[in-house]
């Protein structure tokens, strides 16, 4: 699948090691306040998606802003907190994650216009696939794709080994 | 009127009496073309080297004036006197004789010249003041006049000067419609014409437009034609490329776009479609099925222990109905399992859930026979949630907790004769749920019957 897992853009500090350093310290994190004994199905559900968060967000920290779909789920994840602890969030959403620039919006527009017809749903579905990729034309948005499908086998490639590892020294 | 009457009368010096011509009667327009008056041509020498030897000397020459010098004399080359058919301007017979010497040469092959005389002749050609055609025409038209003068011994370089000068008269009246003469030309012409012709184009591009017109002329015969096609096949734009600036920027787009799904490819397993929209299909696919392993493998990694039991229903669902439903969380992966595995064993469940995984990391379909031949399946939570209330087993309500529908799940799963019921409702529910999930028809036909 995978040929290369590492991004060649800098060896020490290839994308897969930022995030694995990243991944688990938010999981040491996790795993502290939630110790895994607790078997409170709630709990246990929550502390699920605290680590599927913490895993997305670690990759997209990884790639920072250098992505448009980067950008997009950090901006998001920032107006989910901010939701959470009360603040007026709604304009940070709006403006981070809905509110492309015209001539963006109007290229897209155009683009599914003149895409071949029966391309337009599957730009669709992969729009809302990829973060961010509503306000992208078809051209940036297989790149987003090409670069969020590296990211995610990534993701996938070292949360698998860490389960390994659990598992095994379980 | 006539620049060239320097020249004019240089030559006349040198020619002979009865070559004098008024110089009043010279005209340096397009009816040079015409002018053909007797003309002596002592000096012929007519040599058999042909057109080697004229292809040599024009490739030499830095425009295609043959033409022009050619076109207004139409004379047979046997005849040695130009037809009188150009009789407006009596005062170009030397440059009538100079015309015919050369298309003597070229018939002729235009005897032993040399090129470095020739080009020499042509310079002092290309020095004449105030002829912008002398360059570009000048050479072309000289170049008989040094076959001439060379084979002929008979004109100085004054006389080439001079009958340089007349022809370029004659060639300033030429321009384009001097192509048109070569069609005049009786049949045997037009060859020597086309011929050198084809040499100067070659290597010249006379305006640029010439050269193509001669390379027309050559291949269709005609060098008429070739001056109006030459601009047509400039702007005619070579078969699929467009100078529209639009599909221009369209073809770009195109080709960009191309590119992606290219790069796309390599990174998608079974990407062996040639079709884009099955491409973006299995691309779309891809990506739903790397973020549901993300949310499996956090799921599995709250311990991998006795938290978390996976459950696998009956319903093998492709991983966009689970990630159709999560929509942030709503949908977490369950498994139940079946009659198979009575005994919810967490470590082999996990160890199967990992087996998954790794299957699903290369290819969906086996992942999903496997569970199949375990009897699991994926399921989404609100489908799990509708089964459970719908069989009206008493379990409690899975509503977004994974764990807690493990138990009540695998009671009812311990069942031996409720489990194929369940697994039927399974399926229905899953089809009808498959609807109202995910519109897609796609899914619903994926749904198997255990």
């Amino acid at each position: 699948m995978m040929n290369t897992p590492q991004q060649v853009k800098n060896p020490s500090s290839s994308l897969k090691s930022r995030f694995i350093t990243r991944f688990l310290g938010a999981l040491t994190k996790i795993t502290a306040e939630d110790p895994i004994s607790s078997s409170s199905p709630t709990r246990i559900f929550q502390r699920y998606r605290r680590i599927k968060v913490a895993s997305n967000k670690s990759m997209a920290y990884s790639v920072r802003s250098r992505r448009i779909w980067s950008r997009a789920m950090l901006s998001r994840f920032r107006s989910r907190r901010s939701a959470f602890s009360g603040r007026r969030s709604s304009v940070k959403t709006t403006n981070c994650t809905t509110s492309p620039p015209p001539a963006l919006i109007k290229v897209t527009i155009n683009e599914k216009k003149t895409a071949k017809g029966g391309l337009d749903m599957q730009t669709d579905e992969l729009r809302e696939l990829v973060p961010g990729g509503e306000a992208m034309d078809v051209c940036n948005l297989l790149d987003e794709t090409a670069h969020y499908i590296k990211c995610l086998t990534t993701q996938v490639q070292v949360m698998r080994k860490i389960v390994d590892f659990y598992h095994l020294s379980k | 009127m006539q620049p060239c009457s320097r020249e004019m009368q240089a030559m006349n010096s040198l020619l002979s009496p009865t070559q004098q011509i008024p110089l009043q009667d010279l005209q340096p327009n397009g009816n040079s073309g015409t002018h053909q008056a007797q003309i002596h041509n002592p000096q012929f020498d007519p040599t058999s080297s042909h057109d080697d030897f004229l292809d040599q000397m024009l490739s030499t020459l830095p425009s295609c004036s043959w033409s022009d010098l050619k076109s207004p004399w139409d004379p047979p080359k046997s005849d040695e006197t130009p037809p009188s058919n150009h009789d407006n301007n009596v005062g170009f017979h030397y440059d009538e004789i100079l015309a015919s010497k050369l298309r003597q040469h070229q018939i002729n092959g235009g005897g032993g010249g040399t090129t470095a005389a020739m080009k020499m002749m042509m310079q002092q050609q290309m020095m004449l003041p105030g002829r912008p055609i002398a360059a570009a025409g000048g050479g072309g038209l000289t170049m008989p006049l040094h076959n001439d003068i060379v084979d002929g011994s008979s004109f100085k370089s004054p006389n080439q000067q001079g009958g340089e000068g007349s022809v370029q008269a004659l060639y300033n009246g030429f321009g384009a419609g001097s192509l048109h003469g070569t069609n005049n030309q009786s049949p045997n012409q037009p060859q020597h014409f086309h011929h050198p012709q084809g040499g100067n184009m070659q290597t010249q591009s006379f305006g640029a437009t010439a050269g193509t017109v001669m390379n027309q002329s050559q291949a269709s015969g005609s060098t008429t034609g070739g001056a109006p096609a030459q601009p047509k096949q400039r702007v005619r734009a070579r078969r699929g490329q467009a100078t529209d600036p639009h599909s221009i920027a369209e073809r770009l787009r195109r080709e960009r776009i191309a590119e992606r799904m290219k790069a796309l490819q390599e990174l998608v397993p079974n990407a062996n479609k040639t079709d884009k929209a099955s491409m973006l299909d299995e691309i779309i696919d891809y990506v739903k099925f790397l973020q549901l392993q993300v949310k499996v493998l956090s799921m599995s990694r709250l311990g991998g222990a006795a938290a978390v039991a996976p459950l696998v229903a009956d319903m093998p669902s492709e991983g966009g109905d689970c990630v159709q439903t999560t929509a942030g969380g709503g949908g977490s992966l369950q498994r139940n399992s079946n009659g198979n595995q009575p005994s919810a064993n967490n470590d082999s469940l996990t160890v199967t859930e990992h087996q998954v995984a790794k299957l699903m990391e290369e290819d969906m379909g086996s992942a999903m026979q496997y569970l199949q031949g375990k009897g699991l399946c994926l399921m989404p939570i609100s489908l799990a949630t509708a089964i459970s209330t719908a069989t009206c087993h008493s379990r409690n309500p899975m509503i977004n907790k994974g764990s807690s529908s493990n138990h009540p799940l695998l009671q009812s799963n311990g069942d031996g004769p409720s489990s194929p019921s369940m697994s039927v409702l399974t399926v229905q529910s899953a089809t009808m749920g498959n609807g109202g999930l995910d519109g897609s028809a796609k899914d619903a036909a994926s749904v198997s019957k255990p």
